[in-house]
């Protein structure tokens, strides 16, 4: 294993503390393993809280800040958050206006999360409205959405519900348009080298030095093939119309798009997949609106990459193109 | 008699300890078919849940409880005891006391409550059959040796599904596995079903 750390059992903590040392004017850390937005909250806003796993920054804690989240329940690294973390994360960012819990679906955040809603209700009177996003094309078909995982997409239900409880919008219109964008986004990822959990030591799974995975979820789930590396232009291909057979795109549409690094996989090569994907959108008369290519979902040191597209109205732009800020994304 | 927070606190005392000796039985039975913390999650949450000073309205008492096994493990299986025990205190709020005769209509709201969270079914070979069990073989014992009776149903669950593959969870990874070895939960059932008595 080859990774920059002192204790593997104090990976999350370290990284928590030197994540708050570095942006105290955008993160505070009211209690163990709780990140909330530095400074007074705005009375009346309704708060966002989401929680998850350690192991995939920006995702989740990095995107605390103004714009986009109030607070994070953070888990061990791929581990749920318990559900009394969450509480209390609800409690921290509750104005009087009710919380939302937004997160990416997996059992175990979901089962945590539930708990908590009906413990800050039975113990705090405070309302909350939930949402696990589950964009990953490649983890179950359409019909299915309750077993599809959340992965990059989630960070555009971030901005949009962000952004409307920024504006002051109530819970319901909150919870409404983080539906809403979580709705119109699709992902697809793929993968060329694993990552590796720190408290374990090695990879937890194994893919060939001249192999990639298509399909590979965040947490090293499997995909949908694993075979010999194609070339970039191929495998952006295969992504996109594994995207446009989900969720089909045409002419004068509006989208936004994420090109993400899983970790490991640098911006240069990001932008190769990029150039293929600017071709494959103008050739069936698509535009594209803020376009993000870079790491925001990551799994730790993964090399890939996935995309993300979602599709936009005149409502879901206007709050895309909201003011937002936070350590890895400034809108 | 009717129960109290006082006979809540000396009942989890029991788990707590029955559960303490059971700590490695459970953890080795889990490690077949999960990660193998199955009894640490058990033991250290009832342990933790001994040491409250329980509240004299009961409903609160079982919120403490739920609270308390949640800060204690953040695993399913904790979730699920956790999701439970809410059943109870929603359904108790603002008593100081409940019946004997309630406790099948607790356990019932408390499966209702568990199966709606865990998102499962019964039959798939988890620690809600061998609830199911004991809510109807108290509902046909409402008095009387209700102890012995909701052993025996955890005990008799085990036995019934020991030879079905696991559906459910992350044992259901390991279906062809798990024919022929008891489910884990159902087994941590018995554990603290025993401890009440």
């Amino acid at each position: 294993m080859k990774k920059i750390l002192n204790d593997p059992q104090n990976y999350v903590d370290e990284m928590l503390d030197g994540l708050v040392a570095a942006h105290p004017e955008i993160y505070a850390k009211p209690a163990h393993r709780i990140i909330t937005r530095a400074g007074e909250k705005t009375k009346g806003k309704v708060g966002i809280v989401t929680g998850g796993g350690s192991g995939h920054l920006p995702v989740f804690t990095g995107y605390v800040g103004t714009g986009l989240l109030d607070g994070c329940a953070i888990g061990n690294v791929f581990a749920s958050p318990s559900a009394d973390q969450m509480a209390e994360t609800i409690r921290a960012v509750d104005a009087g206006a009710g919380v939302l819990c937004l997160y990416g679906n997996y059992g175990g955040d979901v089962m945590n999360f539930d708990m908590a809603a009906e413990m800050v209700s039975f113990e705090d009177d405070i309302r909350t409205a939930s949402h696990a996003v589950s964009d990953d094309v490649a983890s179950a078909p359409r019909g299915e959405m309750e077993k599809r995982r959340g992965v990059a997409g989630m960070i555009y239900a971030f901005k949009i519900a962000g952004a409307a409880a920024e504006r002051m919008a109530d819970l319901d219109e909150v919870a409404r348009l983080a539906r809403k964008a979580s709705g119109n986004v699709v992902s697809m990822g793929m993968a060329m080298t694993p990552c590796i959990i720190p408290q374990l030591g090695k990879a937890s799974s194994v893919i060939g030095d001249d192999e990639m995975e298509m399909g590979m979820g965040i947490h090293g789930e499997p995909g949908t093939w694993r075979g010999p590396i194609k070339p970039a232009d191929d495998i952006l291909d295969e992504m996109f119309d594994t995207l446009q057979a989900d969720r089909p795109l045409g002419k004068g549409d509006r989208v936004s798009v994420l090109v993400n690094s899983l970790g490991a996989t640098p911006h240069e090569e990001l932008y190769i997949l990029y150039r293929r994907l600017a071709v494959r959108l103008s050739e069936i008369g698509v535009d594209v609106v803020m376009p993000l290519v870079g790491r925001y979902a990551t799994s730790m040191e993964m090399t890939g990459a996935s995309l993300s597209i979602l599709r936009l109205d005149d409502e879901l732009e206007d709050l895309l193109a909201a003011p937002a800020n936070c350590a890895f994304w400034r809108v | 008699m009717e129960i109290t927070s006082n006979e809540l606190k000396a009942a989890l005392a029991r788990i707590a300890e029955h559960a303490g000796e059971n700590r490695e039985f459970l953890c080795q039975a889990d490690a077949q078919l999960g990660d193998g913390d199955l009894g640490i999650t058990v033991a250290e949450g009832f342990s933790a849940c001994a040491k409250l000073d329980l509240s004299d309205d009961v409903g609160r008492a079982f919120f403490e409880m739920a609270r308390t096994f949640q800060q204690v493990s953040s695993s399913s299986f904790g979730t699920l005891v956790a999701t439970g025990l809410m059943a109870a205190a929603k359904a108790l709020k603002d008593r100081t006391e409940f019946g004997p005769d309630e406790i099948a209509g607790l356990l019932a709201q408390a499966r209702d409550a568990m199966l709606a969270r865990g998102k499962s079914s019964l039959g798939e070979k988890t620690v809600l059959d061998g609830l199911d069990a004991q809510v109807h073989a108290l509902e046909a014992e409402r008095s009387g040796a209700l102890m012995e009776t909701a052993v025996t149903a955890a005990r008799d669950t085990v036995e019934k599904f020991t030879q079905r593959p696991n559906q459910a969870g992350r044992a259901r990874i390991f279906a062809e596995k798990s024919v022929g070895l008891p489910d884990p939960g159902q087994l941590a059932l018995v554990v603290i079903t025993e401890g009440l008595r």
